[in-house]
């Protein structure tokens, strides 16, 4: 690559990364995605320790065993009070010296009708209520069945229906997949939009500036087209990885230190099954780059023909509508990424960043379906490249009123 | 050392944008070392003309020869100057980087260029802002750095497009100094503007053209001494209805004189006769060496110097170019 274009890329790197913006957006993203993790994981964790230790007074003889096991699932530590006259009024006590959160009774009606009493510091929440209501259940269901057939309790659980799938339609993903991949595809809209938007904005720049005929004259307009693309695009990917290099040293290792030194925040140890792996941002990585060096030139074009920041958005309206297709279109592709429309759509170029992401980070879509896509893209990169150059070179010296489509083509022409 | 091939040779372009021809058959050298003016109104195609020496337009017809070279990109990256009409600069950036960068794509390594700049934004009078923003910088200081960024590569060719609009009497003067200074060291320089009075201070060479077309071309001094049979010169008392009459196409107060530009057919001793007649007292009566400005408004016609911005009351027209 000649010098020119590393001149040009150079400049527009370090200009951006030196910004107020750069730095606050690329310190804020890691400082936001930690406060979303700490702050209901600090919630969840207050008050924790005396609220989740509860005694259980079982005048059945049967029942305890099999209820504090479900207790202990659900995250409460169970002691067994032994019954007697004045029990109740001595757990009460301990309630009141916050030794305990609760006391639970269970006697004969919780196993002719589940019912059953909890005294407590405070009203449980409904699904608190619903959870405690199974358990009881369950033991009471357990304990009348005679109960240690384990087909009893997958019973209870609701049973499990196995799906097999014999065409290739109309599989979800599960939650977690799900998750991964409509984020992903968000984030991708958000990211791919926000530096094309700052390549049309470099454009305006040296056009209102009026330092752009100087800069043509040393090098052609496609070398300064290309090397901001390049320095814009290499923006990017270094708040990227920032994010990510953060993000998975969050996870990684600030979570398990945090962990280590504090036990009671044992509910953030789930966070470990968002840490996205390599082989997805690697997938977000091709991309971001296929997606963003398309609608990148398309914006070099659209900030070329345009004089104002008004103009300019007026004239982008027929690019956004391309990018917005796919994210009209995500949560039907990420419900049944296999149909015929998701994958057609999936494989046109323009829908690809987002739309072939969503299906292949779920794992939906076959390597060659990828490949088929990074090829379109790739292609239509090449094509993009060719037009928005001409329409650069025209427009970047152009003043006075925006071209209109004929003209446009006769720009692209005659280039 | 010295090549006597002109550093530019034009023949016969042609620029049309749609149906309007903004360059119509131009011929035009300038020779190696000269200080030469481009003159014009405004619209006239001096910065179409400039564009397509720059290569950032294309002639539709006939061809440009920068300095004889095969690779013209290349030589106007490295060897030529240019300092556009349109120009700006990036306003985010620091004055001293923004030098370097221009100085980087024209091919002046980071530490030379940053090592010249200083220099030269020493030698402007600019050194304390070398590190603020070129957003900063008032509309004169502006244009001296843009200057700086056009020469910083040291070319051998400078092209610089009306290079003093804007700029007040002060820097215009300094601006004027380092132009001849390069002139002296051998630079060929090629500018543009419509102010005539200043083309006349500062060039050896001119072409003047009007409407897409050449007017007229050569050394300065040949065109005046050529031209020296069309401004007469007179002072006198009394009437003056006896100056517009045949033979005579515009008048002008030029100090104490009123200059008459002559038709070509003039015959000075019968303009002469008619002043006595209508009972003038001459003072002077005396065939002068032409400005500038007239010797355009006599080639161009009087609607072109309207054009070019001199008043219409200074031009009236009396029988002479229809």
């Amino acid at each position: 690559m000649s010098g020119v274009v590393w001149a040009v890329i150079r400049r527009e790197y370090l200009q951006r990364v030196r910004s107020r913006w750069f730095v606050i957006a690329t310190v804020a993203g890691p400082l936001l995605m930690l406060g979303l993790i700490l702050v209901p994981a600090l919630i969840a964790s207050r008050g924790q320790e005396a609220d989740r230790q509860l005694a259980v007074v079982d005048r059945t003889g049967v029942l305890y065993e099999r209820v504090a096991e479900g207790l202990e699932r659900a995250g409460y530590t169970v002691e067994r009070a032994d019954d007697g006259t004045d029990v109740e009024a001595t757990l009460a006590a301990r309630i009141e010296s916050d030794e305990i959160g609760g006391f639970l009774v269970l006697d004969q009606a919780t196993i002719d009708r589940g019912h059953a009493r909890l005294t407590a510091t405070s009203r449980p929440s409904i699904v608190r209520q619903v959870a405690f209501q199974q358990i009881l259940v369950q033991a009471a269901l357990e304990a009348r069945l005679g109960g240690s057939d384990p087909g009893v309790r997958a019973l209870l659980d609701g049973g499990d229906l196995e799906v097999s799938v014999v065409s290739d339609g109309g599989v979800g993903f599960d939650d977690a997949a799900f998750l991964a991949s409509y984020i992903g595809a968000f984030l991708l809209y958000m990211t791919i939009l926000l530096y094309a938007v700052s390549v049309m904005r470099s454009v305006l720049e040296e056009k209102s500036n009026r330092v752009v005929e100087v800069v043509i004259s040393s090098m052609r307009p496609f070398q300064l087209m290309l090397g901001k693309i390049l320095g814009v695009g290499a923006v990017g990917l270094t708040q990227l990885l920032i994010w990510a290099l953060s993000g998975a040293l969050i996870v990684g290792a600030g979570i398990p230190a945090l962990l280590a030194a504090n036990p009671q925040f044992a509910a953030l140890s789930e966070f470990r099954q968002f840490l996205p792996g390599i082989g997805y941002a690697g997938l977000f990585a091709v991309f971001f780059v296929g997606g963003y060096f398309m609608y990148s030139g398309l914006y070099a074009a659209v900030g070329a023909m345009c004089n104002t920041d008004e103009e300019a958005q007026q004239a982008q309206f027929p690019v956004i509508m391309l990018l917005m297709v796919p994210i009209v279109f995500v949560t039907q592709v990420i419900n049944e990424p296999n149909a015929g429309l998701s994958v057609g759509l999936s494989l046109v170029p323009f829908f690809s960043p987002i739309l072939m992401f969503a299906r292949a980070a779920g794992g939906a879509a076959p390597l060659w379906q990828v490949g088929l896509s990074v090829l379109g893209m790739a292609v239509t990169v090449v094509v993009i490249a060719w037009v928005a150059g001409r329409i650069y070179k025209v427009g970047i010296l152009m003043a006075g009123k925006r071209p209109t489509l004929p003209e446009l083509w006769r720009w692209v022409r005659e280039a | 050392m010295h090549d006597a091939r002109p550093a530019v040779r034009l023949r016969g372009v042609t620029k049309r944008f749609g149906s309007h021809t903004a360059v119509d058959g131009l011929d035009l050298e300038i020779p190696r070392g000269s200080l030469y003016g481009l003159l014009g109104p405004n619209g006239s195609g001096k910065t179409t003309t400039i564009r397509m020496i720059m290569g950032i337009l294309h002639p539709d017809e006939g061809t440009v020869d920068l300095l004889g070279s095969d690779d013209p990109d290349d030589t106007r990256r490295r060897r030529v100057g240019y300092l556009p009409e349109e120009r700006g600069v990036y306003r985010k950036m620091k004055v001293l980087d923004f030098l370097v960068f221009m100085g980087e794509i024209r091919g002046v390594p980071r530490g030379e260029g940053r090592r010249r700049a200083g220099d030269w934004l020493d030698r402007l009078g600019l050194p304390e802002w070398a590190d603020r923003k070129t957003e900063d910088l008032s509309k004169g200081m502006q244009q001296k750095v843009q200057f700086i960024a056009t020469v910083l590569h040291e070319p051998d060719f400078l092209i610089l497009d009306e290079p003093f609009s804007g700029l007040d009497p002060i820097n215009q003067d300094v601006l004027e100094e380092i132009v001849r200074d390069f002139h002296e060291r051998g630079t060929t320089i090629l500018f543009s503007t419509h102010l005539m009075d200043q083309a006349e201070r500062l060039c050896q060479r001119v072409c003047l053209i009007s409407r897409a077309r050449k007017v007229l071309d050569g050394g300065l001094r040949g065109l005046k001494v050529a031209e020296r049979r069309g401004v007469l010169a007179v002072a006198f008392d009394g009437p003056e209805a006896w100056l517009d009459g045949p033979g005579v196409n515009s008048r002008e107060a030029v100090g104490d004189a009123i200059h008459l530009l002559l038709a070509d057919d003039a015959d000075p001793q019968a303009i002469l006769r008619r002043g006595i007649d209508a009972g003038a007292v001459i003072r002077r009566f005396e065939l002068v060496e032409p400005r500038l400005h007239e010797i355009f408004v006599r080639h161009a016609g009087a609607d072109a110097a309207v054009d070019a911005g001199i008043p219409r009351d200074r031009v009236p027209v009396a029988g002479g170019v229809s």
